[in-house]
């Protein structure tokens, strides 16, 4: 971490002035089909910063350095900590409701699984995809996930790279993806918002949190039990994500692996 | 794969571990001080004003801190994330002491104003590598991530609501 460009004043006004001018734009609400879509100022901020990005744009080299941008990775995860305190101090005061949901919130956890009956079977058999669909698809590719695989496989296997690759995305675009599928699934109605903010909690940090701000934007009324829900559901994530990714999903995802690549073509099984 | 391998190549868990906050504490502790401060005028303009909510922002920076010094003194490793989350829940559960005072000036502070900047913050720390990997074979990850995300969200989902 270089403190000198870590520190630099262009990059913080910058983010300062995106920040008051996208809460300034505020929540917009899009009527889409049978639900509705929330565009939340963490949105325009992302948007507002690819835009003076000076890697995209050599032009705002001259408002924000190359440099800078390059340095300026560590500070997602340190401007992230704030807003987990905050979030924390919403879980204290509804200590017992969430007591009492607490079988829900440990089971929840095997809905994981969730991701590889959806994701692996269209990344092998659609996609075409050899072993890295093993990695990209076991899991919901945390940090803690990546350190499994890369245990197991090595980072520059085939695995290694599928799960490296899901982690980029989810780290550029997760936060946005999470706030507006949330949202919208939220506005359907069909499953309990309680049991949406749960699932909120699978995710990293910033994933929960724009998760679950959807979610409390789109049923204001149940605000704080949201909030203090996801939060739950998240801290038990980091305390039992870690072995049912290893001892669960890790070994089903080998098992479809293996049956679905039999039914793929044969080119793609010496790609593995 | 060839493209996407050099795009991944030098991202191992060693400078994971580096990029971890709570082992670089003294930088890290000044650094957060500046992204609070970001926070603090983004709250302005939904939240409260500068004076109203600098309690409220000074608690969130004051329990930041004791989570990383916890998470940097604890023997074994649990995301500073956790930890901090952890150092909130405790201070503001209704046995502990002023915990109704903590919590009223919390409530100064907006929830969603204090995300805001960090999606800034992600925008402008874009690299080189990231919009590479999306110009070459990233497209496939990227719907399979999507795809992950959505597998994941509505399982974990329907599992909670079965339960409920």
């Amino acid at each position: 971490m270089n403190l000198q460009l870590l520190l630099n004043w262009r990059l913080h006004l910058a983010v300062i002035l995106t920040s008051m001018l996208s809460e300034y734009i505020g929540i917009i609400r899009i009527p889409m089909g049978p639900g509705t879509l929330l565009l939340l100022p963490l949105l325009y901020a992302f948007v507002i910063g690819v835009l003076f990005n000076p890697h995209l744009f050599k032009v705002m080299g001259k408002v924000i350095p190359q440099p800078v941008s390059q340095a300026a990775g560590p500070l997602i995860l340190i401007a992230i900590l704030p807003f987990i305190a905050k979030f924390g101090s919403t879980i204290g005061p509804a200590i017992e409701q969430i007591v009492a949901a607490g079988p829900a919130l440990i089971l929840q956890e095997l809905g994981n699984l969730g991701t590889m009956i959806i994701a692996l079977p269209f990344a092998v058999l659609v996609l075409k995809m050899g072993r890295e669909a093993i990695g990209a698809t076991y899991s919901i590719a945390r940090e803690p996930n990546i350190a499994i695989i890369s245990d197991r496989y090595g980072l520059r296997s085939p695995e290694g790279i599928g799960i490296m690759g899901v982690y980029v995305v989810g780290t550029m675009f997760g936060t946005l993806y999470f706030a507006l599928m949330a949202g919208y699934i939220a506005s359907l109605d069909i499953l309990d918002v309680r049991a949406l903010a749960m699932a909120c909690g699978v995710g990293s940090g910033s994933m929960v949190a724009a998760c679950s701000a959807a979610l409390a934007e789109a049923v204001p009324s149940a605000r704080d039990e949201l909030l203090a829900f996801a939060g739950a559901s998240n801290l038990l994530t980091y305390a039992t994500g870690l072995y049912i990714s290893l001892f669960v999903a890790l070994p089903v995802t080998e098992w479809m692996y293996k049956r679905l690549a039999r039914r793929s073509s044969p080119e793609v099984r010496h790609e593995g | 794969m060839k493209a996407n391998e050099t795009t991944v190549d030098h991202f191992d868990t060693d400078s994971l571990k580096e990029l971890r906050p709570e082992n670089q504490l003294p930088k890290t502790v000044l650094i957060l001080a500046v992204v609070c401060v970001a926070a603090w005028f983004s709250n302005t303009v939904n939240g409260a004003p500068l004076l109203e909510a600098l309690p409220g922002m000074l608690i969130l920076y004051v329990m930041v801190v004791i989570g990383l010094v916890v998470g940097r003194l604890c023997p074994f490793y649990l995301p500073s994330v956790a930890w901090v989350s952890l150092i909130s829940i405790i201070a503001t559960l209704p046995s502990f002491p002023g915990s109704e005072w903590i919590v009223a000036q919390l409530a100064e502070v907006n929830f969603l104003a204090v995300v805001t900047p960090v999606l800034a913050y992600a925008g402008l720390a874009l690299t080189g590598r990231e919009f590479t990997m999306f110009r070459q074979t990233g497209w496939k990850l990227v719907l399979v991530a999507l795809l992950v995300f959505t597998g994941t969200f509505v399982g974990s989902a329907i599992v909670a609501h079965l339960l409920l």
